[in-house]
């Protein structure tokens, strides 16, 4: 094969243009589509384990839907752990989908919207989401706006976020404490000792390496040190880690973990899931929600009862906790509207998605009661990932006026300082790239106590500043100002 | 027409060699020439069209060498630099000692069975993946529950907190890698001495050699060709590291990235929240080309030396 013969090279080409080519263009539109009689399908892609009974109940999905909007639905989980990296392949590589599941903190919402993931609903919402916009608390479609436009559908639920301290009451119990003066990190100090004394192989404080304590401030960008004080100055950026709150927690966290309240391995561990298990641990820090100790208190199977770390806010990062979008390249955007209307407005479809078939995955017990039935395990969805949570029926346990103290946490809610506002890193995306390496080497560590903020904390500042935080922060800074100069 | 006719002419010739070779071929045209236009990201801002990929790859911004600049813009590009270079010399090294030895170790083994058992034990590792290696190493290393540490505490010694002491895991890292990928190296010297002409033993045996003598004058310079070409190969992949190895085993702990951060981990975290795929597509083709200049360099080197040896 000395010389290469231009004609073989040539069919060669062609034939990689060909293959190329074929994968590219493969569909074309009907006529008459999107009727009862000829529905459209749409593939939609949201998080959690994929379930075993999910192509049953989606035929009966499909029966409803067809005959409501003439469009049938394929479903497809992805699990949790593996949901941003596989979309954002997918996403990318132009993968046919018309809807899917983003939030804050899984597919990230706003970066993959800049990115051009998801189509502009600004116009569909008017069109065929009126139902949507109707029923949605209007901070939102108002809170989840980026650069201007909506490019996704919160779910009815939980709009603020509030941190709490749980409690294991068993173990608490043991101790004859309660919780009644804890109101700050160092509060918890006695409790934890005694808990050190007395119960023998508990687990004072259970984290793992994503914990962070408490401060009153708002993260510009979820899991990195810019961040606007919510109570007092809130019109700077400043890094967390300099503020005076972070560095008396990080100081008490130290304290925590010389004293062995904290595992000394908490820096490296990825979940807790055994320790919950075990049910030998005694504090931790979550975000609650409306009736949440009950929620917490039937998951994991013994009682836990929680006291507020901080206030009640509504922040970026929670109020898009859970949404739809419509994909950028989905063949029909306005079906993709009329079904995220109809999974928002009507009860039926919307249970349906959550609990699968009545008779088979739930039977009725009430008006809007239900109680799962063993086959349930067959079809067990995460209800806060698939649209308007007010809907779903109530399950055994949940007190009549459920959503009612939905609406009313909803309502006592903070607005955090910059609600609406979205860094747009694309100017800074390389010392973005840089600080997020700091902080993987120098959050865990400080945040878990592992290591004593007297020496380390001005290091990693330095190394912070040296990856180009001022930069981000002088950018962000700029953004901001604008951003509040415009909404004046 | 000669050139094409002979093309065919050649390819009937050789259409049993050609057939073998073919699924090697097609292998690499998809999986690494095709993917090589890709590598046009680089210089890209990658934005999504909702006309497929073909065309978001044509429409994104070019953005000339901005991509890049993430990689060498902090002072952790030397830190990842130097780690990655230094542990890949490392293993190339010790790596090309341990094995040769070990397969000559192997080779000189009477009983065959057993033989066999200690090739297959040390292949065994090579096979795990770097999460479950992750967590034997873990079994040992855990600060409360390891191994290690009850061995330490039991004679007395205050035991270490691993994961937390970067002075430690240069040894580590290096100890772990051998031991994954030992067997995989030796069994192919093995392969190798199993091919020498048994006669040549047989004349320096009559010659009065030992069995060191053999091994320093026969079986070492009758290796000497694969040894060059397995190296050669591996200095292409130096500016790779393995990623498994420096993330999952040192469990991603912060305190040990002055010793554990590599090219490769650096990109994963710096990039896996953003997803800016012409940032990660950049530090790849970054990878490549100093890989690829350094293949050149150093056949060029063993071309001066020994023509025979080099790889082409």
């Amino acid at each position: 094969m000395k010389k290469r013969s231009p004609k073989a090279m040539g069919a060669i080409a062609l034939i990689l243009t060909a293959a190329l080519t074929v994968t590219a263009c493969g569909k074309s539109g009907g006529a008459a589509e999107g009727t009862a009689e000829k529905p459209v399908n749409l593939i939609w892609y949201t998080i959690g384990v994929p379930q075993k009974d999910t192509d049953k109940v989606m035929a009966e999905v499909n029966k409803y839907t067809a005959e409501k909007i003439g469009a049938t639905v394929t479903l497809k989980q992805i699990d949790f752990g593996d949901y941003s990296q596989k979309m954002g392949v997918m996403t990318a590589s132009g993968e046919p989908m018309d809807i899917l599941f983003t939030s804050s903190w899984a597919f990230d919402y706003v970066q993959n919207a800049r990115k051009g993931a998801f189509y502009k609903i600004d116009d569909l919402l008017k069109s065929d989401g009126k139902g949507i916009v109707d029923t949605l608390d209007p901070a939102f479609l108002e809170g989840s706006k980026v650069d201007g436009h909506n490019y996704g559908i919160p779910a009815n639920k939980e709009l603020p976020a509030q941190t709490v301290y749980r409690f294991n009451k068993q173990n608490l119990d043991k101790l004859g404490l309660d919780f009644k003066n804890v109101k700050t990190l160092e509060d918890l100090e006695p409790i934890l000792k005694a808990n050190k004394e007395k119960n023998q192989g508990v687990l004072g404080l259970k984290m793992d390496n994503n914990f962070t304590p408490f401060v009153p401030y708002d993260y510009i960008i979820q899991g990195l040190p810019m961040a606007v004080a919510l109570d007092g100055d809130n019109s700077k950026i400043v890094n967390v880690l300099d503020t005076p709150e972070m560095k008396q927690a990080l100081t008490t966290m130290h304290s925590y973990y010389k004293a062995g309240y904290i595992s000394p391995e908490a820096a490296t561990t990825t979940s807790t899931n055994d320790v919950e298990k075990t049910g030998k641990w005694l504090i931790d820090l979550a975000t609650t929600q409306p009736l949440a100790d009950n929620t917490w208190s039937a998951s994991l199977g013994y009682p836990i009862e929680s006291t507020p770390a901080g206030p009640s806010i509504i922040y970026n990062w929670s109020v898009m906790g859970s949404m739809q979008a419509i994909s950028a390249n989905s063949e029909y955007p306005e079906k993709a509207m009329q079904f995220l209307n109809l999974l928002n407005t009507d009860a039926k479809l919307r249970n349906m998605v959550d609990s699968g078939i009545e008779g088979t995955h739930y039977k009725m017990t009430g008006d809007n009661r239900m109680e799962n039935l063993p086959e349930a395990k067959n079809y067990d969805m995460p209800t806060f990932s698939l649209g308007n949570v007010m809907l779903t029926y109530l399950n055994p346990g949940d007190p009549d006026n459920k959503w009612d103290e939905f609406k009313k946490f909803n309502d006592e809610g903070k607005n955090a300082p910059t609600l609406g506002f979205n860094f747009d890193t694309s100017k800074v995306a390389n010392e973005i790239a840089a600080l997020q390496n700091v902080k993987a080497e120098v959050w865990a560590p400080l945040m878990t106590g592992t290591v004593d903020p007297a020496g380390y904390l001005p290091r990693a500042n330095e190394k912070l500043k040296a990856a180009g935080l001022d930069k981000i922060i002088a950018e962000a800074q700029a953004q901001l100002d604008a951003w509040k100069a415009s909404n004046k | 027409m000669k050139g094409l006719a002979g093309f065919f002419r050649d390819l009937g010739r050789n259409k049993a060699i050609l057939l073998m070779v073919l699924p090697g071929a097609l292998w690499f045209l998809i999986f690494s020439y095709i993917p090589m236009a890709g590598t046009i990201l680089a210089f890209k801002e990658y934005r999504i069209s909702r006309h497929g990929f073909l065309r978001s790859v044509l429409d994104s911004d070019w953005v000339g060498l901005s991509n890049f600049k993430f990689l060498f813009s902090t002072s952790d590009a030397w830190v990842i630099t130097r780690n990655t270079l230094l542990y890949n010399i490392v293993f190339i090294v010790l790596g090309l000692i341990a094995s040769v030895a070990m397969a000559i170790v192997l080779s000189e083994i009477v009983n065959k069975r057993l033989s066999k058992l200690y090739q297959t034990g040390m292949f065994l590792p090579y096979f795990l993946s770097w999460v479950i290696v992750g967590y034997f190493a873990f079994s040992f290393l855990s600060l409360d529950k390891g191994l290690l540490n009850q061995i330490l505490s039991s004679i007395g010694i205050d035991p270490v907190n691993w994961y937390n002491n970067p002075a430690y895991w240069p040894f580590i890292l290096v100890f772990i890698s051998l031991w994954k990928g030992i067997g995989y190296n030796s069994v192919v010297y093995l392969a190798s001495i199993m091919g020498i002409d048994r006669s040549l033993y047989e004349a320096a045996m009559i010659d009065g050699a030992n069995k060191w003598q053999q091994i320093r004058n026969v079986t070492i310079p009758m290796l000497k060709p694969l040894m060059t070409i397995l190296t050669l190969l591996a200095i292409g992949k130096i500016f790779y590291a393995d990623f498994g190895l420096f993330y999952q085993v040192p469990r991603d702990s912060g305190t040990l990235y002055s010793v554990t951060n590599v090219i490769d981990t650096y990109v994963y975290r710096g990039l896996k929240t953003t997803g800016e795929f012409g940032m990660v597509t950049a530090a790849g083709l970054y990878q490549s080309f100093v890989g690829f200049t350094l293949v050149l360099l150093s056949n060029w080197v063993v071309r001066r030396f020994d023509k025979d040896n080099s790889l082409f």
